[in-house]
């Protein structure tokens, strides 16, 4: 089965500086995948870069098998949510639907009315004295009339509330049980996204550290717990993302591809959470409790 | 694409209309009075051998719609700031291209159906005033020549409003924000259209000259005609210029030196003196017309190359 989204090498450069580098990814049909990673990780370049608004200056990209680019047939099966929500400010919901009509082959009106309805977002007014929560909710709704296959969303929940955040959520995820559908959704906080996601992408420094189902990630992170000891980056054929050291024990976060043998770490599950911090190079919250010093190991 | 175009700028199409209908009202109210006004002053001002005074005896109360007619010399440039300007650096600023680029509609269609109608309005509105406005001055044109209103008729105001708008999408499309390519669309488009007028307009063809006796005004030079320059030339073939300082003129002119009576013509003319014109005669207007509107049409295709080179081939 085709993928529904695959790069190889793909990076971007502006100026001398590359906001993504060697971003090597494949994501199958059918994911719902929470694209994370601190700001500036290259999130944003990379949802430009897969539906064509801005080109790679290496590597290249594919959705369904089709580069990215200036044709309708690639246009008709990609939809996108950029950061900003834009939306013509003048026009209305309705006239944004009316446009839609216009612009698209395949398009789903009368879907995105009841989506709104239900929701009780006005579609007779001018967007600019909408909230922002029903801004994002009609760009949703957009979004989804376009019946594409791929939907790529970028930070869609950042700028909204807890409850009008839930909504979003709920929308989408009654949109992705309705249809074969493939999404990104963009955040720099994956608490946002666990709840809806099966599949998590992991960008920091500019690469991709994860790229796979949520459900195999938590299998091959394992939490370690054993007397004190300095470690290495690999240490007896693990892969160490974090250590974190108390006065006579170790801990260490690693991702491993068969059982830990040696009796001396006491095995235990992470969260997805914990990897992706750990991934990111951030500390988790300290647990409270008699903590001595606590350093981390590079 | 049409319905996008139609419903994003629909209240900028209603303004105009709106401010053209005006102006076509005031035109043809006035211009029917000021040529009913010329036929009849040209009836009968044989009888009082009045006929040379045309133009201080007529439209001497028309102040006003001559100002307003002469200032449609400025809608051209109205196209290229609030249509053109916008048009694509609006969708840059408030992020809209995002949407507007990821429909089932390539960049390149949505580049080319919003360049057409911002073209064809700006040439239907542009057409319309020029039309009005040559009807309106054809008493005056009659008159002084058309060169004197070279600007606001015939075909050049629909080349300048092509250019207008090709200017504004270009600099639009370099600058991404609204603010800065009106501003720079103002100074660019007034800088190639004074520069044009002033210093390149005079020669498009090479100017003639005439000598012309001293006893007339430079209304001894072919009517219609747009005068360039003109002074004295001396009995030798010398060319004086504007102006002849007192050392050069004949002893026998200088009335009492510096008495205050200054120089006699009739006597200059005696000691043979002519005044000379350079000058585009009045037949030449529509070929200076013809090369003007190229030399814009020109300017703007490259313009148009330009805005779809900067649109398609940068990132959005």
């Amino acid at each position: 089965m085709t993928l529904a989204i695959e790069t190889i090498g793909l990076g971007k450069r502006y100026g001398t500086t590359w906001a993504l580098q060697d971003c090597s990814i494949q994501v199958p049909q059918g994911r719902v995948s929470a694209l994370v990673g601190p700001n500036g990780a290259g999130k944003t370049t990379l949802l430009r870069l897969l539906v064509g608004l801005s080109r790679p200056t290496s590597g290249q990209a594919e959705i369904l098998g089709l580069a990215p680019g200036p044709s309708e047939e690639f246009l008709s099966r990609i939809g996108y949510l950029a950061q900003e929500v834009p939306l013509y400010r003048r026009l209305s919901a309705d006239d944004h639907l009316a446009i839609g009509a216009h612009l698209n082959a395949n398009w789903d009106s009368s879907g995105a009315r009841e989506r709104l309805a239900a929701l009780r977002v006005p579609t007779d007014r001018p967007i600019a004295t909408l909230s922002g929560g029903q801004r994002a909710q009609v760009a949703l709704g957009l979004a989804l009339a376009k019946r594409p296959q791929v939907l790529l969303l970028d930070e869609p929940v950042a700028a909204l509330d807890p409850l009008a955040r839930r909504e979003f959520l709920v929308s989408l995820s009654e949109a992705v049980a309705e249809g074969d559908l493939s999404v990104v959704l963009s955040s720099h906080l994956l608490h946002d996204l666990e709840r809806v996601c099966d599949h998590v992408i992991l960008l920091a420094s500019s690469r991709t550290q994860i790229c796979d189902d949520i459900d195999t990630v938590l299998a091959s992170h394992k939490m370690l717990l054993g007397p004190r000891q300095t470690v290495s980056r690999t240490k007896q054929g693990l892969d160490v993302i974090k250590a974190t050291h108390t006065a006579n024990q170790t801990r260490l976060l690693v991702r491993l591809d068969a059982p830990v043998l040696d009796p001396t770490w006491e095995v235990s599950e992470v969260s997805l959470e914990e990897i992706v911090l750990a991934y990111m190079g951030m500390r988790e919250v300290a647990s409270p409790g008699p903590l001595t010093t606590v350093r981390t190991a590079s | 694409m049409n319905f996008l175009v139609w419903r994003l700028h629909r209240h900028q199409v209603y303004w105009a209309a709106a401010a053209l209908a005006a102006l076509t009202v005031l035109l043809i109210v006035t211009g029917t009075t000021m040529a009913s006004d010329y036929r009849s002053f040209f009836a009968t001002c044989s009888a009082t051998q009045s006929c040379s005074d045309a133009g201080s005896l007529l439209f001497r109360g028309d102040g006003a719609i001559i100002d307003l007619v002469n200032a449609t010399v400025v809608v051209p440039l109205l196209f290229g700031l609030f249509w053109a300007a916008p048009l694509v650096a609006k969708e840059y600023e408030e992020g809209t291209q995002n949407l507007a680029w990821t429909q089932g509609v390539t960049r390149r269609h949505w580049l080319s159906t919003n360049v057409m109608w911002v073209f064809v309005a700006a040439a239907a509105w542009a057409g319309t005033l020029t039309v009005l406005v040559s009807w309106w001055r054809s008493p005056e044109n009659a008159l002084s020549g058309r060169f004197d209103a070279f600007d606001i008729q015939g075909i050049v105001p629909i080349a300048y409003a092509i250019f207008a708008v090709a200017l504004g999408l270009g600099v639009g499309s370099i600058f991404r924000r609204v603010l800065p390519a009106i501003a720079t669309t103002l100074g660019a488009f007034l800088t190639v259209r004074i520069v044009t007028a002033i210093y390149i307009r005079p020669h498009f063809m090479t100017a003639l000259t005439k000598k012309l006796p001293l006893a007339l005004s430079t209304r001894g030079a072919p009517p219609g005609a747009w005068i360039l320059s003109g002074g004295l030339v001396g009995p030798n073939g010398h060319y004086y210029g504007d102006g002849i300082s007192l050392d050069q003129v004949p002893a026998a002119c200088r009335v009492g030196a510096f008495g205050g009576k200054g120089v006699t013509p009739n006597c200059l003319a005696v000691h043979g003196f002519h005044q000379w014109v350079t000058f585009q005669p009045a037949s030449r207007f529509w070929t200076f017309q013809g090369i003007e509107a190229t030399i814009f049409f020109v300017l703007s295709i490259a313009l148009v190359a330009f805005t779809y080179r900067m649109v398609l081939r940068r990132d959005a």
